[in-house]
């Protein structure tokens, strides 16, 4: 039997899909999710290897967890790793096991909270086997997610500000942002995370760290997005969002690290839906700006629309272009620019994706 | 040579994306595609060497833009470049040596006019990037080559977009002001300033995973000058509105704290509520409430009062990973908005 795991950069580290099929049939239904804690060395950008501790699917590292509000989930975690760990999501009551010890299984039911975006994680230690790799998402469907006037939004009409449909009743009819509305397949989530190689050796040799001095001595030296950076987030097609001007998406922002980010887009501007207030449940927005950066703070997660639409500072006069060509890439990245870096260097291999606008209107089909 | 860089980003991106990152960066001096003519022409050369004094007697070089086509300020930050809503802008970067870039920050553009290497190209000679500011308010422009390093050496300045009527309110029709001031904190770790341009790029380890900054500035003014320099402090007339403008360019959360209510009317280079964004409305930020902002983010806020007074104003530059303020407590700078 492995020890670990070895994750070669750019191979089996993208995201799978746990509860999918028979979550999203109806709302009610009775769904079950495994995972396992597992070690693992994982080869970063500059191939550095480095030791994590990662949940695992039934079909790779990091699954992220599909369910639809109301279905009663049932989690079991097997901790394959050799110290105690746990599992939660934090803001939903009840989706909690304290402690796993080593080799053994447990399990938790909880209910789907509203739909929206949550992180899932190993809350004991906290921060540091959160840190060490133990987080995921977890994305729940509203089970009712229009607006009165019947237009597909990403959250449940009781938890709907008039502010969000005037929004998304704006996405897709001549006007602000002409083209499509917006469907639930267009989504990308983004999971944010920072890694400082001196903290997992020392979790490796099993050195005794108290939590508490963690945030004092980290110095993060990788900074991850889906758990890859640089190159190989940006030309990563679960990460990089692509479409037509007119074809709006819903990034799922999540900060599951000890740093604060910056996220800045360029090309458009976006918009914050929601958030999480200080008791950490999800909020939904009442009042919408219109921004090009954001602040993800340490275990943050946010709804942001991009709205897709012709970069709106091309000059009128030279749209349609006639000698620059589609498909126009952008990139985001974190704009606390020591995330951009790889190794204390190789800029700009940290926090960054692409995203892709592919032509002027949406194809027919 | 110009088909083809035309050619290159659209349909053969490899050559011109990441792929060339590191010690070898693309880099070229093309044409703009889709030339106009412009209305106006902003003309910025890189000038290295400028070697700012700090409060404690030593001297910290920044890095920086200035004109090429007018005398130079031979200041820091870079001067402003201010361009009114609609207007065809012409932005030329004279990059002197080495390669380097101007994005303009906020301005929603195509991608050859977008000033980043890793999606388009770097410019060793001239290149001149070419947009139409749709909407009015607060942005700035940086060098985006290894921005890690060239941003926090100063290669920024403040951008402004007026309403196509000039100056005075937020947008056409939308909030009124009677005068303004722009206020960009930022802060400066004295190691990052003695590495070379290409520092790290190279697969060399500088170290700018680790920012320990010591000086911290408002505007080109050291801190605790901030506190009397007219560049900083809000002079004002009972009852007289003030547009702040305020930019983070620290690479860390700056809290701020006002002596006075605060309106935001715009984020980012949106206003608040305008036509088209009925989404969006002003907000009040109470006076004595510190509020937030991470690197690069931009509120514009009205200011006033009835009553002549002096009221602080204190900056606080937060870590990114502890949150405590910077240099042990030292990392604040503080200015006043005196009403007569």
């Amino acid at each position: 039997m492995r020890r670990r795991h070895f994750l070669q950069y750019g191979a089996a580290c993208g995201a799978s899909l746990m509860f999918a099929d028979g979550a999203q049939a109806q709302a009610g239904a009775s769904v079950t999710a495994a995972l396992t804690i597992e070690p693992a060395d994982v080869e970063m950008i500059d191939g550095v290897r480095v030791f994590m501790l990662l949940f695992y699917g039934a079909s790779g590292a990091r699954p992220v967890l599909r369910a639809t509000e109301g279905d009663q989930l049932r989690v079991v975690v097997r901790n394959n790793d050799s110290r105690p760990h746990g599992f939660s999501v934090p803001g939903v009551p009840g989706a909690s096991i304290p402690s796993i010890g080593a080799g053994q299984t447990r399990e938790v039911i909880f209910t789907a909270p509203r739909g929206g975006t949550y992180l899932y994680l190993d809350p004991t230690l906290a921060p540091i086997n959160r840190l060490l790799g133990l987080h995921g998402a977890l994305i729940v469907a509203p089970l009712d997610p229009t607006t009165p006037a019947g237009v597909i939004t990403p959250f449940s009409r009781a938890a709907q500000t008039s502010e969000v449909r005037a929004v998304f009743e704006a996405l897709g009819p001549p006007g602000r942002f002409p083209g499509r509305p917006w469907s639930p397949d267009r989504d990308r989530i983004w999971m944010f995370s920072q890694i400082d190689p001196a903290l997992h050796r020392r979790v490796d040799l099993r050195q005794s760290i108290n939590p508490a001095s963690v945030a004092a001595t980290f110095a993060p030296r990788y900074f991850t997005l889906n758990g890859r950076s640089g190159f190989d987030a940006a030309h990563d097609e679960a990460t990089a969002p692509e479409g037509y001007i007119g074809e709006p998406m819903l990034l799922r922002v999540l900060n599951a690290g000890l740093a604060t980010h910056s996220p800045h887009i360029h090309g458009n501007h976006v918009m914050e839906l929601s958030g999480i207030d200080a008791a950490g449940a999800m909020t939904v927005r009442a009042n919408l700006l219109e921004i090009d950066a954001w602040t993800m703070s340490p275990l943050d997660r946010k709804d942001v629309l991009l709205p897709f639409e012709r970069p709106p500072d091309i000059p009128a006069a030279a749209y349609p272009m006639r000698e620059e060509q589609f498909p126009l890439h952008y990139p985001m990245h974190c704009h606390i620019e020591m995330s951009q870096t790889a190794g204390g260097g190789l800029y700009p291999h940290g926090l960054i994706a692409d995203w892709t606008i592919l032509g002027p209107t949406p194809p027919e089909s | 040579m110009a088909d083809n860089i035309f050619d290159g980003t659209a349909q053969d991106a490899g050559e011109l994306t990441f792929d060339t990152f590191g010690c070898n960066v693309f880099h070229a001096n093309p044409p703009t595609p889709d030339r106009l003519a412009p209305d106006i022409n902003f003309e910025l050369g890189v000038r290295f060497g400028l070697r700012l004094q700090t409060p404690d007697f030593r001297e910290i070089e920044v890095w920086r833009f200035d004109w090429e086509d007018r005398p130079m300020t031979n200041r820091w930050p870079s001067p402003a470049i201010i361009m009114r809503q609609g207007q065809v802008v012409h932005s030329t970067v004279h990059s002197r040596s080495n390669t380097h870039t101007i994005h303009h920050h906020g301005i929603d553009c195509s991608p050859f006019n977008d000033g980043v290497g890793h999606t388009s190209f770097e410019v060793s000679g001239r290149y001149t990037y070419q947009f139409q500011p749709s909407e009015p308010g607060t942005y700035f422009y940086h060098c985006h080559k290894n921005t890690v390093l060239h941003f926090e050496m100063g290669m920024y300045g403040p951008l402004v977009v007026y309403p196509p009527e000039g100056p005075g309110h937020v947008y056409s029709g939308g909030p009124r002001y009677d005068s303004e001031k722009l206020w960009v904190p930022d802060d400066f770790d004295p190691r990052w300033h003695t590495l070379g341009h290409d520092a790290g790029l190279c697969g060399d380890d500088p170290g700018l995973n680790r920012f320990d900054p010591k000086y911290f500035v408002v505007s080109g003014v050291f801190a605790p000058n901030t506190l009397t320099d007219p560049a900083v402090v809000v002079r004002a007339l009972r009852g007289e509105r003030v547009l702040v403008r305020l930019l983070n360019a620290s690479y860390g959360m700056l809290r701020t704290t006002l002596g006075l209510d605060a309106l935001v009317v715009g984020v980012d280079g949106r206003a608040l509520g305008r036509p088209g964004s009925p989404w969006s409305r002003p907000f009040t930020i109470p006076a004595n409430t510190p509020f937030e902002l991470s690197t690069a983010q931009r509120y514009d806020m009205i200011v006033l009062s009835a009553n002549a007074g002096t009221y602080p104003v204190k900056f606080e530059f937060l870590n990114w990973i502890t949150r405590a303020i910077q240099n042990n407590g030292r990392g604040i700078a503080n200015t006043r908005i005196v009403v007569t």
